[in-house]
């Protein structure tokens, strides 16, 4: 009955959040007049309907820009990962790909499209989309992910829809609309990459900076609820275009002149970077002249790379070029799209626009924007995840730079003062005298303490310890012995931690039968569209569950309204 | 195209119908006709590769007369079986052991082709086993004794790898993972008691884990998911029947009969609020901290190890877990069951195609193709020169390359297969879309094709009377005269051929432009592929019973006739222009 055990569980807001726990929370916070319960009495005396009988089996699915991930729940990775490239869009018969002499051509970008865009299934701004293009890349996809990796059984599944928060509207109905028309599936739930992302890092609250490929978001999560999000467009695409230049450059500083110059196809840019493409995890070393206060960060102890001789050097075979050449890179200069693109090291702030902030100021700025406390959360909860992130050296990389602008900056909003910076500096540097003060006679305290026959002057009571009570000791011991391990409430520091990305999130949540608060049933959308959802961003989940009554679900698919979340 | 010149693709329409219903949402996009039957087809548009199909990959439903692609059949899966050792794995199986071959096949994960088991046995001492085994590939060479695995029986490979981590590590069971994970936390609490007794404020989770490197991703996964489990857990009440606690582990129709009794009274219960759930805390509970020597490890790697070492996409992505980087941490695959479909159309449920259950067989119960259903049609150049049956043309027409701006003639041919005559007509766009404008003329648009009669009416027929009627051209004597428009070229038993005028264009723009090379000028791929679409409507007069056959009640019609039409765009690929 384990089919049935999950209807019964509440409807949980957002994703895991404590079963009971969560519906306590609700049930104190909805700011919602009393109202009658609609109760299902009927399904109380009646036979259970037939959402008992079906079992739930789901599948998961993440949806990003440039590939589908699908798979099983309970399985640590996605079955299959299937790309939106040129190969993928051929017509049926056409097997070029196969050709052995395609493989030697260079694959050449058309003309009105952009970099990379052949490999993409959507792009955001959707004046530019055609819709039915993404429905028939997305169908053909899911197609071959259903008869070649999932093998299944006629019998529909449901499906864990992992996407990223603000999709936009109609690309969402373009998707729904595939999975509940070609796939039929009966009710497809959908929840957050970044929430998701939480999950499979094992926290609650965190900061889930996603390098994606059109752009970076950053996501504030805060006890599986994203409060804040910034965006950047330098992510992998700008990456894989600086990469290309980079390639080019190289091999047209060897090339003689008026021989044609070379263009790197996508695909050997693509290739060079996952494969060999780094990330320096230091930041560059002119950081000395920055004012840091008086304990330097451990990074940021300058110390110029030794220069190695000879220079490493990465030999990249280019087997698509006629004849298949080879190119010797030296290995620090591929690192320099990675530092160009997503760190911009060269071009002073005021001069980017909003869009395309520096990660690391990106995540700053993320950081700043949330309130304090869960700021102390989030900053010691840094998820980097997306496919960028898997560069070698990135993610200590933006630790480092973020925890040095912190260092730099603190948490103070105000970028310049302006005329009264000088006595901002004052201040400033008063409240670090003060600290340092007080640090001292904490040290002068002990001293004192050893000789007890000098009176020592009387402090001002702030700088005095406060008096440690027998009680609070004995409750924070208790906390230790009973509560949660100290590491769950660790915060005010820069800490990195690994997370197993958003689908092995989306698999465990669907493992553990724990429903999401946007599960659009295949009837209702089919009937309606996403028009259908209700208006409010949050459903209420207090009526849901008097409705449900204790242990007597109402069957998965009837809820009285559906909402879009987040997505709302 | 890969397709060798001249090719034909139909077009099945059934995204067409599909996308009608919800006009609005495409308000966004720029009209591309005024109206949905006015529109040519455009094989340049990128949606076209989604609706073109050889007529070989079609399927035709009888009873809603209507081409069937890939799209619009519903597959059901039959059985299973793995394309390598041709065994039937049945659906059970399935489900437990996922979509890969549990017995010995196995993929390169280098070069994808399958791999042998081979004996790596010291001739000079043998073993009793004839082991050590390993898994080798033929093509690349490529061995497990690369990532340090080695096996001790020839069969049983799957089971033996699961247990065999690359290096020769052994890899726990989840049984053994989720034992080990018990011993470990008990062991932490126990320090942790220790810890708090003897009143030290060190973090209990940082000193320990460190014994065996960074956990798998396997790992992590477990450890997570085992940490939830344990947290929903403790959710749970001791309470069963609590009304108002969400019960886990009991079969909840128990508890909801007993609820029935208790619901009236719940409300005034009081209840405990419990403890939130907590993020995890450890390794053990799945959280890992962010370590930056990992990060400097693949660095130094990678410098050192070059790009040899790492792993190309479509290699990663056939692992199954594609995080990996390095070739030391590959894994042979196992192979991917392959199916038997039965196929059904999406509207009316009818069967199309259902293969027979036996894996060894090729043959269908079932099949209902196009190519019996619908006109073939199909190209080829009419050589200026004749040719008489049974001697090679001297010189082979060069669909490669067309000459702009001659015009050249095409002979299109049309088959039917059906047992009844089709009038034709066919039409196309006088310029073909794309860049490069070619001008098109159906020289007789309007036609009928014989019924596919018996073979030997044929025979017998032609012996009578010589089907070639020349009207007033023949295929023998001056070509150039000979063709007429209105007129038909030639007619068999159930075949027609008409001539088809094309003027290439040009490559670059009209001609003027050919010196320079501008790269905004440059041709995207398949640019300068002349592509003709054709619309093809046909009428004739069928049986009505062929559709209802199955009723019983049309036994009085017998032999009634219905007048029948249909229509679809083909994309007729003629061959290359060539540059000049």
């Amino acid at each position: 009955m384990a089919s049935s055990d999950r209807k019964v569980s509440a409807p949980l807001s957002r994703s895991i959040r404590g079963t009971t726990p969560a519906r306590l929370q609700d049930l104190a916070s909805t700011p919602e007049s009393p109202r009658t319960p609609i109760r299902a009495t009927s399904s109380l005396f009646g036979s259970p309907g037939g959402g008992f009988r079906t079992e739930d089996e789901y599948l998961v699915l993440e949806l990003g820009s440039r590939f589908v991930r699908g798979g099983f729940p309970g399985e640590s990775a996605p079955r299959c990962t299937l790309p939106f490239g040129p190969d993928q869009q051929r017509r049926v018969g056409d097997y070029r790909q196969w050709d052995p002499e395609s493989t030697h051509r260079r694959k050449k970008r058309r003309r009105d499209q952009d970099w990379g865009q052949d490999h993409e299934l959507y792009r955001l701004d959707l004046t530019e989309v055609d819709l039915g293009l993404v429905e028939d890349k997305f169908e053909r996809a899911m197609r071959e992910a259903y008869n070649k990796y999932f093998l299944l059984d006629p019998k529909p599944r449901r499906i864990l829809l992992a996407l990223p928060p603000r999709t936009p509207h109609p690309l969402m109905s373009t998707v729904l609309e595939v999975l509940f028309g070609n796939f039929q599936a009966p009710s497809i739930m959908l929840m957050s990459s970044p929430i998701l992302s939480t999950v499979a890092a094992g926290l609650r609250s965190a900061l889930v900076v996603d390098i994606g490929w059109a752009e970076t978001t950053v996501t504030g999560v805060c006890e599986y609820r994203e409060v804040h999000e910034q965006r950047s467009i330098r992510a992998g695409k700008l990456l894989s275009e600086d990469m290309a230049k980079l390639l080019n450059a190289q091999f047209n500083e060897n090339v003689e002149e008026g021989s044609p110059k070379v263009g790197v196809s996508f695909e050997e840019a693509e290739e060079v970077l996952t494969r060999v493409g780094w990330c320096k995890s230091r930041p560059r070393s002119d950081r000395k002249t920055l004012y840091f206060p008086a304990r330097t960060s451990p990074v940021l102890e300058e110390f110029e790379d030794a220069v190695e001789l000879p220079e490493p050097t990465i030999t990249i075979p280019f087997t698509h070029s006629m004849p298949p050449t080879e190119l010797t890179v030296p290995f620090a200069s591929l690192a320099k799209p990675t530092e160009s693109a997503l760190f911009a090291p060269d071009t002073p702030l005021n001069e980017l626009d909003d869009h395309e902030l520096p990660l690391h100021h990106l995540i700053y700025r993320a950081l700043l924007s949330l309130p304090m406390d869960v700021r102390r959360l989030c900053m010691s909860r840094i998820i980097i995840t997306g496919g960028v992130s898997n560069l070698p050296g990135l993610k200590t990389r933006i630790l480092s730079e973020l925890e040095a602008l912190v260092q730099q900056r603190g948490w103070d909003p105000v970028r310049s003062y302006g005329s009264a910076s000088a006595r901002h500096e004052q201040i400033l540097r008063k409240q670090k005298e003060n600290l340092e003060l007080q640090r001292e006679e904490a040290d002068d305290k002990v001293s004192e303490s050893l000789d007890p026959d000098t009176p020592s002057a009387p402090l001002s009571p702030g700088l005095q310890d406060p008096e440690v009570d027998p009680i609070d000791t004995k409750l924070a011991h208790l906390a230790l012995t009973g509560g949660p391990p100290s590491t769950c409430c660790v915060g005010g520091t820069i800490r990195g931690v690994e997370t197993l990305g958003a689908w092995a999130g989306a698999s465990l949540v669907a493992q553990l039968r724990i429903k999401g608060i946007v599960e659009i049933e295949r009837e209702r959308f089919l009937q309606h569209g996403l028009l259908g959802a209700s208006r409010e961003k949050e459903v209420s989940v207090v009526p849901q569950r008097q409705s449900m009554g204790p242990g007597v679900g109402r069957g998965a698919g009837e809820r009285a309204s559906w909402t879009l979340g987040v997505w709302a | 195209m890969a397709q060798p010149f001249p090719y034909t693709y139909y077009s099945c329409d059934c995204y067409d119908s599909k996308i009608t219903p919800n006009p609005s949402k495409r308000a966004s996009q720029p009209p591309p006709a005024d109206d949905e039957d006015e529109r040519t087809f455009d094989p340049r548009n990128p949606r076209s590769n989604y609706s073109l199909y050889p007529l070989e990959h079609l399927l035709y439903c009888e009873d809603c007369q209507q081409i069937r692609c890939q799209r619009c059949v519903i597959e059901e899966t039959l059985n299973w079986f793995c394309p390598s050792c041709l065994f039937e794995v049945p659906s059970s199986v399935i489900k437990s052991d996922g979509n890969r071959c549990t017995r010995n096949c196995y993929n390169c994960p280098v070069c994808t082709s399958p791999m042998t088991v081979n004996s790596l046995e010291n001739p000079a001492d043998p073993s009793s086993s004839g082991g050590p085994w390993i898994l080798a590939c033929p093509y690349c060479h490529w061995s497990t004794v690369e990532i340090g695995i080695e096996f001790e029986k020839h069969t049983g490979i799957t089971s033996q790898l699961t247990r065999i981590g690359n290096g020769g590590k052994a890899i726990p069971t989840p049984k053994e993972r989720d034992k080990e994970r018990e011993r470990r936390k008990e062991l932490e609490t126990m320090k942790k008691d220790r810890d708090v007794l003897s009143g030290s404020e060190d973090s209990p989770t940082t000193d320990r884990g460190r014994d065996d490197g960074p956990p798998s991703h396997d790992d992590i996964f477990s450890n997570l998911s085992a940490f939830y489990k344990s947290q929903i857990a403790s959710q749970t009440p001791s309470n069963p029947f609590s009304p108002h606690e969400i019960n886990f582990s009991s079969p909840s129709s128990f508890s909801r009969i007993m609820n029935l009794y208790s619901s009236t009274t719940s409300k005034k219960q009081k209840r405990e609020k419990p403890a939130p759930m907590r993020e995890a805390a450890s390794v053990l509970e799945g959280l890992i901290i962010h370590d930056p020597s990992e990060d400097a490890a693949a660095i130094e790697r990678i410098k050192k190890e070059g790009w040899s070492s790492t792993l190309s996409s479509t290699q990663k992505f056939a692992q199954p877990i594609p995080t990996i980087r390095f070739d030391s941490e590959l894994r042979p695959i196992a192979s991917l069951l392959c199916t038997k479909r039965g196929k059904r159309c999406r509207s009316c449920r009818h069967i199309l195609s259902k293969p027979e259950s036996k894996i060894t067989s090729t043959r269908y119960k079932i099949k209902l193709l196009a190519l019996n259903h619908i006109l073939r049609l199909s190209l080829r150049a009419l050589s200026t020169t004749t040719i008489q049956p049974g001697t090679p043309s001297p010189l082979a027409f060069d669909y490669n390359n067309l000459k702009s701006g001659i015009p050249t003639h095409f002979l299109l041919h049309l088959s039917n297969p059906l047992f009844d005559p089709i009038r034709v007509t066919l039409a196309t766009p006088s310029t073909t879309p794309g860049k490069i404008q070619s001008r098109v003329t159906i020289l007789c648009p309007q036609f009928e094709v014989g019924a596919n009669t018996d073979v030997w009416d044929d025979a017998l027929s032609s012996s009578l009377s010589p089907i070639k009627k020349p009207t007033s051209i023949g295929p023998d004597g001056q070509p150039q005269t000979s063709i007429e428009a209105g007129k038909i070229w030639d007619r068999g038993r159930n075949w027609t051929s008409v001539i088809i005028e094309v003027i290439p264009g040009f490559v670059g723009g009209i001609g003027f432009s050919v010196g320079k090379s501008d790269p905004e000028d440059e041709l995207d791929e398949d640019e300068d592929v002349l592509e003709i679409p054709i619309f093809v409507r046909l009428e004739f007069e069928a049986d009505v019973n062929a559709e209802e056959r199955g009723l019983g009640d049309s036994r009085g019609e017998r032999g009634a006739r219905e007048k029948r039409e249909e229509a679809f765009w083909t994309v007729v690929g003629v061959g290359r222009i060539a540059k000049m």
